[in-house]
Parts: structure tokens; sequence; C-alpha cells
């Protein structure tokens, strides 16, 4: 195999769809009556929330009486030092986000047919989806007083805000006629038992002296979990330079302390494995486990498609989901007041008890794969703090019990909030509808209920993988469809915002032939009730 | 009142009889997916090109040709079969992604020879073949997992399985080369794990054991294998691999003057493709091979020449094992399709496969286990010896069928005669 240099560090790839934020001037106090300024026929409104989270309103003069309401998604609650790729120089920002990265596309063809847009900055930064409730519930109440010609209130949000714009909907139907959440979050302990397992095999394969988790209190924790950024970011740029140097064989990061015979499995196989025992996607921004660089001779190429592509989507994906995972986990112990992530009794064996059938070659066969899990099965676990666990439980999480029309879109390859927190949502409801069908049935009532959950996909292409001249994979092309975190068009925003404006008129999702040609004509969102995303690992998967 | 109540019943059945009839002439005859009054679609994926396509890439269209066949014949109920073959280049990614546009945009009403374990695994986890209820016939693989009829309700086997495999040839190790000292080269993936399981059950220590990741083999990787097995003085080397990794071991051995007494596993022994892997077909003489088919040139079987002659006509191909083999999976797929009946349907066709399917006609000697708790095709190998030609003859001169199961089930000697080929090669079962 010949080596290569990745055009671009897979790592500074990372953020990019996370962290886009509207620069705008924006109130730093609660104000009971927005300041609103009118120019180019359109109204812009700032103020904040009794809890201090700033919002922008944006309205139309030609309003026709609909607003979408947008979530935004995580942004980290603590600053993140420069020099840490992809997240480096990040300040805790609340500036609110009317529309999904503030596109001005996408509110410029809102606003154009008449539709207000808004959104919060909100108050706290991190997990805040309670608080997020709470100040969104309050924001609608500012906007239909402001506005008194609001007929429909929309509600639409990315990654966090998908998992907000979801327990809005369900817990607030009164206020919210349709909801949009895309590449939601869902489901926070197995959505932290991903972030942990992926955190947990990083430092049990890589880097012992990553803490991954169990933070101290205070600065001291916030230096340990920036400390573990910039280990975590290491070890990702050390495998990199070592799957350039020699794919086929790629060293262990200078921190590894497996044992020797271990190492002679590749390091590479050791990514595989973290990406699978945690549940992260082995298709990335540009790497499809498909492709191989053209010209090669055919054992090179099969060799290329079955182990080094997936072990280089690992490699993006896995710098993907870590860092959010050590924020997020730092964030949401600090919140609990504890420890969060236990693997004390993971069975990482049963988990890719299938797939390593499938990435048999990337895992470097059955002995490989034995020797891997091998080092799982020895490694000290992680207990968490039970107290801790249990107030996790206590915030807001799904039901899947919702009555209004509802719209999931998220790319089956989204290493962040992956595609099985959809799912796990489209599960719920499929059981709360079941219910209500049985319960309809024993009532004598021969109707199905209506199925108000319209669930669609972004499959990323068959092969996607570019290659430079010279052979090597090139990653300074955009991220494929259906791959990265919430990494969607234009088109399909707007063809999103489309249904949920009929959604919300006629009281049930676009169906049938309008639906698959709206479908069409955005592109790349496929609608098919035969599929199913795999499950988060820790609720099964 | 009483009457009048009659009345109302006796007019309202007599309007929903009407109903009935009118639908029944309006509707289209079929409404199954992939089946219309006059075709029937299937699909395939396979490694069409690329470094494991050799052999591989040969039994769509024999396959094709045999449908084709059958189809100027009549067809299937008068309905025509087309075969749709996609290009996997075994990669289980790739499997997911051409069995979905099958599925959703081909249209195919079932799936039949996919093949490999780990594109299969893959396809069954991420395309969802049993909540959509589509039928997967006679999967190209030997993996025993496969064989859960739990786990895998629309799924059947057509091979036996690499266990059951190795189980017969431990037996025949113990019963012909006892004493000697043994050596192994296995994929080091499930395909490994089931003939390692075997024989280790089967109490088979190997003195010298390799194995190999897939997709690494090659030359250079078959140099160190035959450093190993000739500094374990091997005499005695039991190959379970793909047959782009037996030509490298067959062709570097040769030219070291290694001749041990290979066996090679059923998947990768098929003489032309070692020939068009740039094999010389003499270094075989002498190898020995589990084989459930008759050779593909022994004429006078009735399977092989009625398949020749449609190969010869429908396919214009060099006629081996792979080409057999596509052939046997058309014919087997032409039964399983009558045995469901006029109204074709998925579920009728796992219903018939449940019911009918081990009475069916198939080129190999082993017996057939579908029945409604199992999807195990075939169940037992006999072993063959390899000539000069690369041509195989069974071992000790006649047939010796071994059956067996996957499990701890005993290797036994079987008499086991198969079903007659069907006259002209067309099916006539219902």
């Amino acid at each position: 195999m010949r080596n290569f240099k990745l055009k671009r560090s897979l790592t500074l790839v990372a953020a990019s769809s996370m962290l886009s934020l509207t620069v705008v001037s924006i109130p730093t106090v609660a104000q009971a009556t927005p300041a609103c300024t009118t120019a180019n026929f359109v109204t812009t409104c700032l103020g904040a929330t009794s809890d201090t989270a700033p919002y922008m309103m944006m309205v139309p003069a030609n309003f026709n009486g609909t607003v979408y309401l947008y979530s935004h998604g995580y942004r980290p609650n603590v600053p993140v030092p420069a020099g840490i790729p992809g997240y480096g120089g990040y300040t805790v920002t609340n500036t609110p986000e009317p529309a999904p990265g503030g596109n001005a596309q996408i509110i410029g063809a809102l606003l154009g047919k008449g539709y207000a847009v808004m959104g919060s900055g909100f108050a706290r930064q991190g997990w805040n989806a309670d608080s997020a409730i709470k100040t969104n519930v309050e924001l609608i109440g500012v906007f239909k007083k402001q506005f008194t010609k609001t007929t429909k209130v929309v509600a639409w949000g990315h990654s966090l805000g998908g998992f907000i714009t979801q327990a809005l909907a369900e817990k607030h139907p009164e206020l919210v006629s349709a909801a949009a959440p895309l590449c939601m979050a869902s489901d926070i302990g197995p959505l932290m038992t991903m972030a942990g397992d992926a955190l947990w095999g990083i430092k049990t394969f890589f880097d012992p002296t990553i803490k991954g988790g169990n933070y101290s209190a205070g600065q001291a924790g916030y230096a340990e979990a920036m400390g573990d950024l910039v280990k975590v970011f290491t070890v990702i740029g050390s495998l990199q330079a070592a799957i350039g140097a020699n794919a086929s064989a790629p060293a262990w990061p200078a921190t590894s302390q497996v044992p020797a015979a271990i190492k002679a499995i590749p390091s590479r196989s050791a990514l595989v494995m973290v990406a699978l025992m945690s549940g992260v996607p082995l298709q990335s921004a540009h790497f499809d486990s498909t492709s191989a660089p053209p010209g090669i001779p055919a054992t090179s190429a099969l060799s290329f498609q079955l182990a080094i592509n997936p072990a280089l989507a690992a490699l993006e994906n896995v710098a993907n989901a870590a860092a959010l995972a050590v924020l997020a986990t730092h964030d949401l112990e600090l919140q609990a007041g504890g420890a969060i992530f236990d693997n004390t009794a993971t069975n990482y064996a049963a988990r890719v008890a299938e797939e390593q059938f499938i990435w048999s070659s990337a895992l470097s066969g059955v002995s490989g794969i034995g020797g891997l899990l091998s080092v799982l099965a020895a490694s000290p676990r992680a207990k968490a703090n039970p107290a801790a666990v249990a107030k996790l439980a206590t915030l807001t999480g799904h039901s899947g019990k919702v009555e209004i029309p509802t719209i999931l879109f998220t790319g089956t390859a989204d290493p962040v909030t992956t595609a099985g927190n959809q799912q796990s949502v489209a599960d719920k409801y499929a059981a709360y509808w079941s219910e209500k069908w049985a319960a309809n049935k024993k009532a004598g009532i021969r109707t199905r209920p209506a199925n108000n959950q319209l669930v669609l996909w972004n499959f990323p292409p068959e092969k996607y993988t570019k290659f430079t001249a010279a052979g090597s994979p090139d990653t300074t092309v955009p991220a494929a469809t259906g791959t990265n975190h919430c990494n969607f068009t234009v088109a399909q925003h707007l063809a999103i915002a489309d249904m949920l404006a009929y959604a919300a008129v006629n009281g049930k999702n676009l169906s049938g032939g309008a639906l698959l040609t709206k479908l069409r004509k955005a592109g790349n969102m496929t609608f098919d009730r035969g599929y199913a995303a795999a499950r988060l690992k820790g609720l099964g998967g | 009142m009483i009457r009048k109540t009659r009345r109302r019943r006796t007019w309202f059945a007599a309007a929903v009889l009407a109903a009935g009839s009118l639908l029944a002439t309006t509707l289209p005859a079929h409404a199954e997916t992939g089946v219309t009054t006059n075709s029937i679609k299937l699909g395939i994926t396979l490694p069409l090109t690329g470094a494991a396509s050799p052999g591989y890439n040969k039994i769509g269209n024999a396959m094709d040709a045999y449908f084709k066949y059958v189809n100027d014949n009549g067809g299937v109920y008068g309905r025509k079969i087309q075969l749709i073959q996609k290009d996997d280049q075994y990669s289980p990614q790739l499997s997911i992604a051409k069995t979905n546009e099958l599925i959703l945009k081909d249209k195919v009403f079932a799936l039949v020879g996919p093949l490999g374990t780990a594109n299969f695994t893959a396809v069954h986890k991420s395309v969802g073949l049993q909540r959509r209820g589509i039928p997967s016939l006679f999967l190209n693989t030997g993996f025993s997992g496969f064989a859960n009829k739990k786990s895998y309700p629309t799924s059947f086997t057509i091979l036996p399985s690499y266990a059951m495999e190795a189980k017969i040839v431990a037996q025949f190790l113990k019963e012909n080369f006892a004493g000697k000292k043994l050596g192994l080269v296995y994929q080091n993936d499930e395909f490994g794990i089931d003939a390692l399981g075997a024989f280790t059950a089967a109490g088979v220590k190997f003195d010298v054991s390799i194995p190999y990741t897939s997709g690494t083999q090659s030359a250079a990787t078959a140099q160190t294998w035959v450093s190993q097995l000739a500094a374990g003085s091997a005499q005695v080397v039991v190959f379970f691999g793909v047959t782009s990794a037996t030509a490298p071991l067959l062709a570097v051995a040769a030219g070291a003057k290694y001749a041990p007494q290979w066996i090679l596993g059923s998947v990768g022994s098929d003489p032309l493709t070692l020939q068009a892997l740039g094999v010389p077909v003499a270094v075989l003489n002498g190898a020995l091979t589990p084989a459930g088919n008759p050779s593909p040139n022994d004429l006078t079987d009735e399977y092989v020449k009625q398949f020749q002659e449609i190969n010869t006509k429908y396919n214009k191909a060099a006629f081996d094992d792979y080409v057999l083999q596509g052939m046997n999976l058309g014919l087997m797929t032409v039964q399983a399709l009558r045995a469901a009946g006029p109204s074709l349907t998925r579920r009728g066709l796992i219903r018939a496969m449940e019911a009918k399917g081990s009475t069916f006609a198939s080129v190999a000697y082993s017996p057939l286990g579908y029945s409604r708790t199992s999807n195990v095709g075939h169940t037992g190998y006999y072993m063959a010896v390899m000539g000069p030609t690369g041509d195989r003859k069974p071992f000790g001169g006649t047939v010796m069928l071994y059956t067996t199961d996957s499990g701890n089930g005993p290797v036994v000697k079987s008499n086991f005669k198969r079903p007659a080929m069907p006259a002209k090669g067309l099916p006539n079962n219902s």
C-alpha cells in the first residue's frame, strides 16, 4: 500500500456545522417589550426573555400569520482555548439564531413568502433543554403579543435544538402547530453512553492519561476537560499521521500503553473498534468505506475498500464526535453533580457481535478482533455516581407521544447525533400509535389513528471519497450529503419549511405524490417506511 | 320486520359481491412488488469487478442464462423472469447501497443468491429485509450463522456451511491422514471461525496454523505462508479461503517446490478461475477438495449435461463450477417460484420454501434441509481428487457422501439419492 498524505487535517472539519452563528447586537437583560426596527419591509425585533435569554424576531410586512421558531444546537458552555483543532478560540455565546445557522438564504426565502422567523440564543449553553423549552414557551408568548396577527407557530431545530423542538411538540401542542426536529439528539442517557464509550475507547487503546469523565469541580475540572481535548486530538493527529505513513500497518500513538502483542494489530483496527463499540458510523464526511484510489492493483484496491477506507472514516467521525463528547460530558457532570458514564457492566464483545463480521477486514480479522476485545475486557472500567445518574434521569426526555404533525430528518451517517437518535423517537411514536390503535379497537372504533410523524432520511451516496492525482484521499472537498453533523442544504431546509407550513395549516403531514415530488426536488431526502436506522448502542443497537 | 331486515341484508350482501367482482375485474391480477401478470423481477448482489470477482462474476450471468432458457419455454406460470445484477465489489457498505437500489429503485420481488458473508450480514442489519418481508433465497455463503431461522426468517441458505465442510474434512483427515503433520491456512474471519471451530470440536490439531485477513492475499503474503508451512514440515495442508488466495498460495508453493497434500476448501478450488489468475492447472494434480456438486466436466451427469447445453446456447461462458452453481441457483429459484403458485407473493414464496424446498431438484448430491423450522440448504459433501487438468473425480472412485449439521451432530456416510433433473431442465413442480 502506498503512503499518502491527507490534504487537510481531518480534525479541522469537526465543528463547522455546529457553531455557525448569527452576529447581531443583543440585549443582555430581560426586556418586557422587544426593541423593533423596520427596514426593507422587514421588522426586526431584539429582546430578552425573563431568563435573560436574548432573542431575535424577523417579521415581513406581508406577514401571513405563521412564524418559524428555531432552536439552535449545542454550544459549549465553556470557552475552548485557542490551538485545539476545530473548536479552538470558541467563546461562550448566546447570540440568538432565528433560522438554521442564521442562514440568510433560508431567512430571506421564508420572509419572502410572508413567514416570520424567530429564535432564542438561550440563557445557558451546554445541555440546556429544560430551560430552553421554558424560554421558547415564553418567547412564543412575547411574539404573539407583539404580532397579534399570528395564527400558527411551527418549531424546528438542529441537534440539541432538535431535542428541544421534539420536547416542545410533546409538551406544548397548544402552542405549536407542527414541528421538525432535525439531526436530533434524543435519549440523553444513551447519547452520553455513546460519547463515554468513544472517549473510554480512545483512552483505553491510545492514551490512558485521558480522563474521559469524572472531571473535578470548578476550574480544575475545566482544565482537565480541556486537557482531555488536547490529548484526544493529539491521538487523532498521531493516528492520522501513522495511517498516512503506512496505511496497512499504521503505528500506535506513543502514548498507547496496550501490550506489545496487541500493537501487532494495526492501530487503525483499534480505531474502527472504537467507532463500532460506541456506535459511531463508518461513513464520514470524506470516507465512504467503499472506494479505493484509482489505478492501484486490484488486491490493494480491495484492501483499501475493506480495511483502510473504513479506518479513515472512523478517524474523521471519531474526531467529530470526541470533542463534543468531552465538552458535553464535562457540562452534564457539572449539572448532575458527578460522573455520569458507567461501563462496569458493558459487554463490548456483545456490542460488536454482528458488526465484527461486516468489518472483519478493517478489524484485522478474528485474531485482531479477539485481541482488541481482550484489551477492552481487561481494562479498568468507568463507574458513575448513582446520584448523578439519577439526576440526569430527571432531565427532560422524549416520550414520543406527540399529537401535532412532526417531521424528522437526519443524515444516516451523522457522527454526533447518530441516526439512532431519530430512530429512537420514531420507535417511541410507533409504540404510542400502536397503543392508541389498540385502545381504539378495544373501544370498538375501527378507525386507525392518524400517523402524524413523517420520518425522512438523508443517505450518503454509494461512493464519494475523492482522491488527488497522486492517489491520496482529498479531504478538501465538501462533506458528502448524509454525512457530518446537521449537514443539510438550503433546499432541504426550505423543503422542510414548506412541509411544516403545510402541516400547520392542514393538521397532517404532506403525503403521497406531493410529498415525493417535494423530496425529489429538494434532493437527498428519502421517505422509506421500511428503513430503520441502527439503534443507539446504549439501547441495544 | 324480520323479513325486511333480511331483505336489506340480502341487498347489502349482493352489493358487496358486486363490488367484489368489480374489483376482481379491474384490479391487476398481482399487486405484489416486482410481480406483474407477465414478469417477475429478481435481484442479486455480487462482486462483478475487483479482486474478489474472479469466478463469482460468472454466477449472475449463469443464472440469467438459465432464466432466459425458462422464459423461452413459457416462463413461470406465464411470467418471464428478469434478473438484475448489482456489482458490490465485495464491499459490505456497497452491498447495502446496491440492495437498497434493488429494493427501492428497481423494486425487485426477491433477492436470489446474494453473495458474501460480511456483505449479507451488512445488508440484513441495515436494509431491513425481515421488516420488509423480502425473501432472500439461496445465500451464496457458507456461514453457519445464517442458519438461524429466528434471526433470518426470510432468508434461505444453499451451500453446506463452512462448519459442515470442516467437520467432513476433519473426518476425512482422521480416516486417511492419521499421523501426518497437518497445516491450515484460513481466512481470518467468520469463514475461518466456522472451520476452525469445527476442526477443534472434531479434535483435529494442526501443527501449523496460518490465518490471513481477507483482502491481504498476494504473492508476498503467500510467500510467508509457504515459508511457515515448509518450516513446520506440514505434509497435509488444508486451505480455507477464496480463490484469489488459493492462487498465490499454490503458485508460490509450486515455485518453491513445496508439494504437500493439498486439501482445498470448496470455495477456493475452481480450476478455471485459478488458471485465469495465472496458476498452472497442473499444480492442482492430486489436490483433494470437498465437493457438493459433480465435476462441471462430467457429461454423464444429467444436470451437468443439461446445464452445459443451456450455457452453450444462452451464456457462452467457459463452463466451470461457478457457472454450474449459477445455473443450479436458477433451477432452484424457478422451482421455488412454481411452488409458490400462480398468485405469487413474498409471503407465499417463503411458505413454499419452507413446505416444499427440501424436495427441490438440485445438482448437489446432498439433501436439502428446508422446513418450517430450518432455512438450511444442502447438508453434505463428498471428497474429490483433482487431476492434472484440474478436473475432479470422487476420491476412491465413487461418490461417498458425508452429511452433517453445523452443530454437534455426527458426520455420517449417506446413501441419499438426489431428485432427478426435471425433463429438459424445466421444472413442472407446484
